[in-house]
């Protein structure tokens, strides 16, 4: 047999990949090609193959595989034949089907010995049994949903035009949710959505009960979800759990959240939560007469107006625990603590105390983010809002269908702020498609726009279906009959952007920070992406929004991608160290480069704080999706009385929506030291041994699991001690 | 009109660590009478060409800023351009700013001139208020302790802040007979009722090897919290602040 095998007279057996070995057959190939092309008429939406194609396939590949002789086959390797037979014949769709995806064993063997650049994408991610895992799930699944969407989308992400966050979980996830508590302090605790697979709790009696489900909603959560979860009001909604606590008991149930939050290293293949909480220091005007949830009933005699003390307690005891820090004096990075800021707040000196503390939590660690509500754009006092993830914004405005009966819960109903997906726009390379002509630009700024809204109504389409199906589990739960946790159909869809100061550096030959004509070009663009955005949400009904993107990648990425299909223009415009990345290019995509994130200035701008204020404040009115202001503190030891002064202003006079304070910190593993200032070794003991800590785009972490262009952009930022 | 110069060899926008308690525009004046070794903004201490600037640029930076309450200026030491100091106190005042200075001491008739413009006076000490503990941090054969007490006395007098910055450097001021001595001195020259008041404090600082001027001083080790911190209650005085990377923030003892 082996010598008719060599002589190409039989094919040699088959080891298949579910552990079989037996016989060729290419009757094998034919089933497979007629049932798994199949998939073309649910995904594009195309005839599958015919039963005479498939037929003269497998003839042929058997024929090929004979003239071959080889000693082993495999499935997979004739699967492979049969995909390059199936482009030799034009059949480019039923390849995108029929095709394996996986891995080279190189690069999984990299994985696991954590090198590379996947190693490295997000931050939040460290070496560790779990991750490997995912990454290689990661790998697997973004090639699948590459190949699943209709091809013009694929290219264009491929390509750089656009990126397509969270490219993952595209078929299973939707991005991020900030949860109304009310509805599991009233209908209890269900983790798994079913109370299958886990026990189901009652609603919380106690005020630790209450904080465990607190806890546990946003890992359970977590599982379901792509991005940040967080609750927005959680300060209020707590209240009623903490009535006639004293003090101390408040302070032991702030720190228990906040531990329980970096401890539960669960999520998605060991990581923490990305988790954020809002803390009000007082309850706001719409939230005043509303019933308190909790217990499990409605309240009708008690209105969350009544535990403003409570509010007030608690949001200074949490602020209280994270000054504190972890049991090494370690900054708490997680759940990111959004300190809302009202004209009361600053106006009724009773809530001095929650403004100070989060001035001395921005001095000591950096870890506060201002969520302001003062600008009339943010929709004052008759909505709700939130600020989350990395700076995403959701609201609902007092008009809103349903607005009373969710504040009054009626009925289970509540509010489910978050976001479906996000596609960033990559807008350097729209203006170097332009051929510098700014009506061309806006042309192309729309076709792309248009994919995006595509991609984002796609991603709709699909996570409604699983929703519908139950394959959410944890967000589709209706306890008792309740409406679903999440209102699927209620999120947000982002587009959000890189690069605005590179387009409007191409268009006009100015940086953002160095001509009013590239700051009037950037508004003029922003409230043309608008418009457009305005038409998407007339002719779906859904809700769409323009936000700066937090580019944790693909700001580098598509400064990458440019220097391959734009090298003439990306050149000049790609910031960074662009003569190391050449160097370093061959060997590796993690290049010190990258675009301007948003809107931004760029960072290494050479101007001071006021002027950069100045210039990023006209964007946030326009940017409702979500902005944010960055802060660089350079000082080792900042004053927190005049970060306070400094926050007023910024609270009352900018139109800055969202703000934090960065701060780089350095932690020595040796000693244990804990402290300001990117330090080369421990300012303590000498060690080399030390993690420096800075703000990555929206969160903070070790940067020595950042990318080569973060690290360089952190070089460059332009420190307000530093002007001369 | 004569353009009037000065030797300002920076401008921070915005400072939220020197002027307390306020976010503040720092005006930096290059040369100083002093030869610190442990200096950290040494390349100040020289008044040269490049650092001279039209006051008119300075007034101008400082008036635009809009996210600042005070403006300092520190150097160098700002007292050695005393008329260039007294426009842009002016200025700054009329604007509406609150406005104070770094100083080491050195020269109190120029103090006293200014000290009617000003909101807050920090004030070095180097060391133990005798000439050769000063010798051996400022490196000056006959360095002005005399000057540097009256200085304080002339501070402590006024109605403006007053603050008291002592870099502890390990081997030169970090004992506790030197704060003790110290803390006598200003008892005698009336810090108790001001700080009573809530106007004066002492603050007292990490010494940052990495940033010093001298090698020599480059070779010392920081001191540690804990011993900033028994330093301060050392003391016996009232409102002494202890500013250390270790702390993070610039905070009170008590």
């Amino acid at each position: 047999m082996t010598e008719a095998i060599l002589n190409g007279r039989l094919p040699p057996p088959v080891r298949r990949s579910d552990g079989v070995i037996e016989p060729f057959d290419k009757e094998r190939i034919v089933k497979s090609l007629l049932k798994e092309t199949q998939l073309v008429k649910v995904l594009y939406n195309l005839p599958p193959m015919s039963e005479e194609d498939a037929r003269r396939i497998a003839e042929e590949v058997e024929e090929d595989i004979k003239n071959m002789k080889l000693r082993f086959l495999s499935g997979p390797l004739i699967r492979e034949l049969v995909s390059v037979k199936l482009l030799e014949h034009g059949f480019d769709k039923y390849r995108n089907v029929y095709t394996r995806v996986g891995m080279p064993l190189y690069d999984v063997y990299s994985i696991d010995h954590s090198e590379g650049y996947e190693a490295k994408e997000n931050a939040n991610l460290q070496p560790n049994p779990e991750t490997f895992h995912k990454k290689k799930a990661d790998f697997l699944s973004k090639e699948s949903y590459l190949l699943m969407m209709p091809p013009r989308i694929a290219d264009a992400h491929l390509r750089g035009d656009i990126h397509i966050h969270d490219l993952e979980y595209w078929g299973t996830r939707p991005f991020c949710q900030d949860h109304d508590l009310r509805y599991f302090f009233y209908y209890g605790l269900m983790p798994d959505g079913t109370g299958t697979h886990t026990s189901v709790a009652g609603p919380a009696k106690h005020a630790e009960v209450a904080i465990l489900h607190a806890a546990k909603v946003l890992g359970a959560a977590q599982t379901n979800f792509a991005g940040g979860q967080g609750f927005f009001n959680f300060t209020v909604f707590m209240a009623p759990y903490l009535v006639g606590l004293d003090d101390k008991k408040i302070h032991q149930l702030a720190q228990m959240f906040l531990y329980e939050m970096t401890q539960l290293y669960v999520a998605r293949g060991g990581q923490p939560v990305f988790s954020s909480i809002q803390i009000e220091a007082g309850v706001p005007k719409v939230w005043q007469d509303a019933p308190v949830v909790s217990h499990g009933k409605v309240w009708r005699d008690l209105t969350y107006g009544s535990l403003e003390d409570q509010v007030h307690a608690f949001a200074n005891a949490l602020l209280d625990e994270y000054l504190k820090g972890d049991a090494m004096g370690k900054m708490f990075n997680f759940p990111k603590p959004e300190v809302v800021q009202r004209r009361r707040y600053w106006t009724d000196s009773r809530f001095e105390d929650v403004m100070l503390k989060a001035a001395q939590l921005s001095a000591k660690y950096g870890s506060t983010y201002y969520d302001n509500v003062v600008p009339a754009y943010r929709g004052g006092e008759d909505g709700v809002s939130c600020f989350q993830c990395c700076a995403y914004a959701f609201a609902e405005d007092g008009s809103s269908e349903d607005f009373k009966r969710k504040i009054n819960f009626e009925d289970g109903a509540h509010f489910s702020m978050g976001g479906m997906q996000v596609i960033t726009l990559n807008l350097p390379r729209i203006a170097y498609r332009s051929g510098g002509d700014e009506g061309r630009m806006y042309e192309i700024l729309k076709e792309t726009m248009d994919i995006a809204r595509d991609a984002l109504l796609l991603k709709y389409r699909i996570m409604v279906q699983q929703f519908e199906r139950g394959l959410i589990p944890f967000a589709s739960q209706r306890p008792k009959g309740a409406p679903p946790a999440v209102d699927i159909k209620n999120l947000t869809h982002t587009i959000g952007f890189v690069g605005m100061n590179e387009l409007v550096e191409h268009i006009t030959g100015y940086e953002l920070h160095e001509d009013p004509s590239a700051q009037k070009l950037a508004l003029k663009v922003l409230i043309e992406m608008d418009r457009i955005r305005k038409t998407y949400s007339e002719e779906t009904g859904l809700k769409f929004s323009i936000a700066r993107t937090p580019a944790e990648s693909c700001a580098q990425r598509f400064a990458v991608a440019d220097m391959i299909h734009y090298p003439k223009y990306a050149k000049e415009y790609v910031k960074g160290d662009l003569e190391r990345a050449m160097s370093l290019y061959g060997e590796t995509k993690d290049v010190p480069i990258y675009y301007t994130n948003g809107a931004h200035v760029n960072v290494s701008a050479k101007v001071p704080l006021y002027e950069r204020l100045a210039i990023e404040q006209r964007f946030f009115p326009i940017l409702k999706g979500g902005d944010i202001f960055h802060v660089w503190l350079g000082e080792a030891n900042p004053d927190p009385e005049a970060i306070l002064k400094l926050n007023r202003k910024l609270a009352l006079e900018s139109w800055i929506g969202y703000w934090s304070h960065t701060k780089d910190i350095t932690v020595c593993r040796a000693c244990g030291f804990v402290g300001g200032g990117l330090n080369e070794s421990c300012p303590m003991c000498r060690s080399q041994d030390i993690r420096v800590y800075s703000r990555i785009t929206g969160y903070y972490q070790d940067i020595a699991s950042w990318n080569a262009a973060k690290k360089q952009e952190l070089k460059d930022r332009y420190r307000i001690r530093l002007s001369a | 009109m004569v353009r009037k110069m000065v030797y300002a060899g920076e401008i921070v926008p915005l400072s939220l660590s020197d002027y307390l308690g306020e976010p503040a525009c720092v005006v930096f004046f290059s040369g100083c009478n002093f030869d610190c070794g442990y200096c950290q903004n040494w390349g100040l201490k020289k008044s040269k060409e490049e650092h001279l600037t039209d006051i008119e640029r300075v007034k101008k930076a400082i008036s635009e800023n809009k996210l600042v309450t005070a403006c300092k200026v520190t150097g160098g030491e700002p007292l050695l351009q005393l008329d260039a100091l007294l426009e842009i106190g002016r200025f700054a005042k009329s604007i509406g700013l609150k406005f104070g200075i770094d100083t080491n001491g050195s020269l109190p008739e120029a103090l006293a001139t200014v000290m009617p413009l000003l909101d807050l006076v920090s004030i070095d000490i180097k060391a133990e208020l005798r000439e050769e503990s000063y010798r051996r941090v400022t490196r000056l054969r006959s360095p002005p302790v005399a000057e540097v007490i009256r200085s304080i006395e002339i501070a402590m007098r006024s109605k403006a802040q007053v603050e008291l910055r002592m870099v502890v450097i390990p081997g030169y001021n970090d004992s506790v007979s030197t704060v003790k001595s110290i803390s006598e001195k200003l008892k005698g020259l009336g810090y108790e009722e001001k700080a009573s008041k809530g106007e004066a404090c002492l603050n007292l600082i990490e010494f940052v090897p990495e940033n010093a001027f001298d090698e020599e001083f480059r070779r010392i080790r920081n001191p540690s919290v804990s011993l900033l911190r028994d330093l301060a209650l050392a003391s016996g005085l009232k409102n002494v602040r202890i500013t250390h990377r270790g702390i993070g923030i610039s905070q009170p003892v008590s």
